[in-house]
């Protein structure tokens, strides 16, 4: 087999995995390739529209898991290949310096045993890292079930190491990934936040669950996702909508991923992490799952109407972040430029803020932008919920005219 | 007339003119690099001005960093009005000292902010977009034709992370080009040469291997060209290898 053969088996398997920041490390060029930039770089975007930073890639698809809903598992009858490590190195490097990539993202099926897999991994990315002199970023996948040694020797060497969750609730983990034990991922990622330091995975943990696969509701995900912000302090959850790859009787048929609901997660894990939100705030047991037509922050806003409108020249912090159109960018510079001088309306939009979707919930020295008799939750709502239709309908209906 | 000031298409040029009209209490019509040509209602006014090396020391430490960034930044951009803004930053910056950035009301403060935002952006794009080519000689040859002048930032940018490669990076549209030897960074103009890069036999397998993995990483059912679209813009996609090939079947239906 040669190259390229290998290359689009292990970057086929591999794209299921969301996370491909590179950012958070500083990591400095020693007198050999490359370094980390701190706030990340985008290299490219494939045409699903996600951003190319990594090259992201397996070092072997063969598995001894068999987690239901995963393209590489033991069950299925798939093409295997495996990457030497002078084969991962020579392909980096050459990426790399023709400016393709930020750095490497290795992940990897389970061959043989957690620990086989894991010294696999250490020697490719030493290999890069001493050999190579490879100073760019590094994201490693943590193997469940590995020993504490292997898991500080990897961590060591790479800038990210991360391991996924899959599943929000142990039960759907017993269920579908079978193999797999919370247990061991948990004591992965404490391992990493206890130990998170300048040099052992310097730009931190993050983790992954699918969404969709199971029949958690999305208080449980994000109930989960809290969690493990408080408890691991992650820098980052990623949800990945679950894509039929796999035929299962414990399997949902899907036609299409369900990619609203996984911006709604992600629109939400903002909130949890930048705005102040808490999840009870957002979600409860009568209403476990989102809004699709209305996103949460607006939602919330429309359930707690009394909360506004707030005054732009008064509100603190917090309550000018609760404000849909207003964000942490804007916020600030509300905050800021209040110091200097009163903020009049026609400010508002140069200071970022959307005010088709603000204006109804802020009064700017206390006047108020619409009529105050529609200050009422069913003519905000219906119009929020048109502002954030996409156009293209408009386009489609256009379309079926003209072929009429 | 209109009085158009020139300065010596140079920001330290410029910030000397800047600084001497202010002193002098001159409200120039416009200011203009020397390039420029003026029209039946403008006169050119050439001041002469010896440059004050020591003018960035003084922006520095009346003003801070942030502001001398945001008005260098300002000066790298395709503005038309680029020069009039920094003026009348400038102008107010005496008036309000270090908090002026902050003085949004102020429509010279917030169109600073956003054209030197707009090219700190740009300048971060082709942090990632911008390509090398390996030529025979083992030289690394980028060509890249951004909106504002960002040819500088990415050097620097370069300088750290390929500091012992030798590279180029050619700026096809301003006809310059930074050349690296693995020590110090030259500034060249290109009109004068013609460049005609030689690949080296590797060259093509990586790339054949690049867009390889870029058609394998999107995943199909999730296509959203539209999202790309944002995010990549398609005056990027001539030097962008991997876009190259949909750049050419879409340039044939135009």
């Amino acid at each position: 087999m040669n190259l390229k053969e290998k290359l689009i088996i292990l970057s086929d398997s591999a794209k299921y995995d969301a996370s491909c920041s590179s950012s958070g490390s500083k990591r400095a060029n020693k007198n050999g390739m490359g370094n980390a930039s701190y706030s990340g770089i985008c290299h490219s975007f494939a045409s699903d529209g996600r951003c190319i930073s990594l090259l992201k890639i397996l070092l072997t698809n063969c598995c001894i898991f068999d987690c239901k809903y995963c393209l590489n598992r033991k069950s299925n009858n798939i093409k295997r290949a495996i990457f030497t490590p002078e084969e991962i190195c020579n392909i980096t490097i050459n990426f790399y310096k023709r400016n393709y990539i930020e750095g490497l993202f290795l992940s990897s099926g389970i061959i043989k045993s957690p620990d086989y897999t894991m010294n696999l991994l250490i020697e490719t990315i030493s290999l890069l890292r001493n050999k190579y002199k490879f100073n760019g970023y590094i994201h490693a996948k943590a193997i469940p079930g590995s020993s504490e040694i292997l898991i500080k020797k990897l961590g060591n060497l790479v800038d990210r190491l991360s391991t996924n969750i899959e599943l929000p609730t142990e039960n759907s983990l017993k269920l579908l990934a079978p193999n797999k034990n919370s247990n061991n991922i948990n004591k992965i990622l404490n391992y990493i936040s206890t130990n998170h330091n300048k040099q052992f995975a310097p730009a931190g943990s993050s983790t992954q669950m699918i969404i969709g696969a199971s029949s958690d509701t999305d208080l449980d995900i994000m109930t989960k996702s809290s969690n493990m912000y408080q408890q691991h302090h992650l820098k980052r959850v990623f949800y990945s909508a679950y894509i039929p790859i796999n035929k299962d009787k414990l399997l949902p048929t899907l036609k299409t991923p369900p990619l609203k609901r996984e911006n709604r997660l992600y629109q939400a894990d903002w909130l949890l992490r930048y705005y102040g939100f808490k999840v009870e705030n957002l979600l409860d047991k009568d209403n476990p799952n989102f809004n699709l037509l209305i996103d949460p922050k607006a939602d919330y806003a429309l359930r707690h109407l009394e909360e506004f409108p707030i005054e732009i020249n008064e509100a603190n912090y917090y309550k000018l972040l609760k404000v849909p159109g207003i964000g942490v960018t804007s916020a600030k510079r509300i905050i800021n430029s209040r110091k200097y001088f009163k903020i009049t309306y026609k400010d508002l939009k140069k200071m970022g803020v959307v005010l088709k979707r603000a204006k109804y919930f802020i009064t700017c020295n206390h006047q108020y932008f619409i009529s105050p008799e529609l200050f009422k939750k069913d003519f905000i709502e219906s119009n929020l919920v048109l502002e954030d239709k996409p156009k293209t309908n408009q386009n489609i209906y256009q379309m079926s005219l003209f072929n009429e | 007339m209109n009085k158009i000031y020139i300065y010596n298409s140079n920001f330290i040029n410029l910030l000397t003119l800047i600084m001497n009209l202010i002193k002098k209490e001159v409200k120039p019509d416009n200011i203009k690099d020397n390039t420029y040509e003026p029209n039946l209602l403008e006169e050119r006014v050439i001041l002469n001005l010896e440059n004050n090396e020591n003018i960035l020391n003084y922006f520095q430490t009346k003003w801070g960093n942030y502001f001398l960034k945001t008005i260098y930044y300002v000066y790298l951009s395709n503005n038309e009005n680029k020069e009039l803004i920094i003026y009348y930053v400038c102008l107010n910056a005496l008036k309000y000292n270090k908090k002026v950035l902050n003085m949004r009301n102020l429509k010279c403060v917030s169109e600073a902010l956003r054209i030197s935002k707009y090219v700190g952006n740009e300048a971060h794009k082709l942090k990632g977009f911008l390509r090398f080519k390996e030529l025979k000689n083992n030289i690394l040859y980028g060509e890249i034709e951004p909106t504002n002048n960002v040819i500088e930032i990415l050097s620097m940018h370069f300088k750290r992370r390929l500091a012992n490669e030798n590279w180029i990076i050619h700026d096809k549209k301003r006809y310059i080009a930074m050349i690296y030897d693995k020590k110090d960074i030259l500034l060249i103009d290109t009109k004068k040469i013609d460049i005609f890069p030689k690949l080296s036999i590797e060259e093509e397998d990586y790339e054949d291997l690049w867009c390889t993995f870029y058609e394998t990483i999107g995943i199909k059912e999730r296509t959203n060209l539209k999202c790309r679209l944002n995010f990549m813009p398609k005056k990027y996609w001539k030097n962008i290898i991997e876009m190259r090939e949909e750049n050419e079947t879409n340039n044939k239906w135009k």
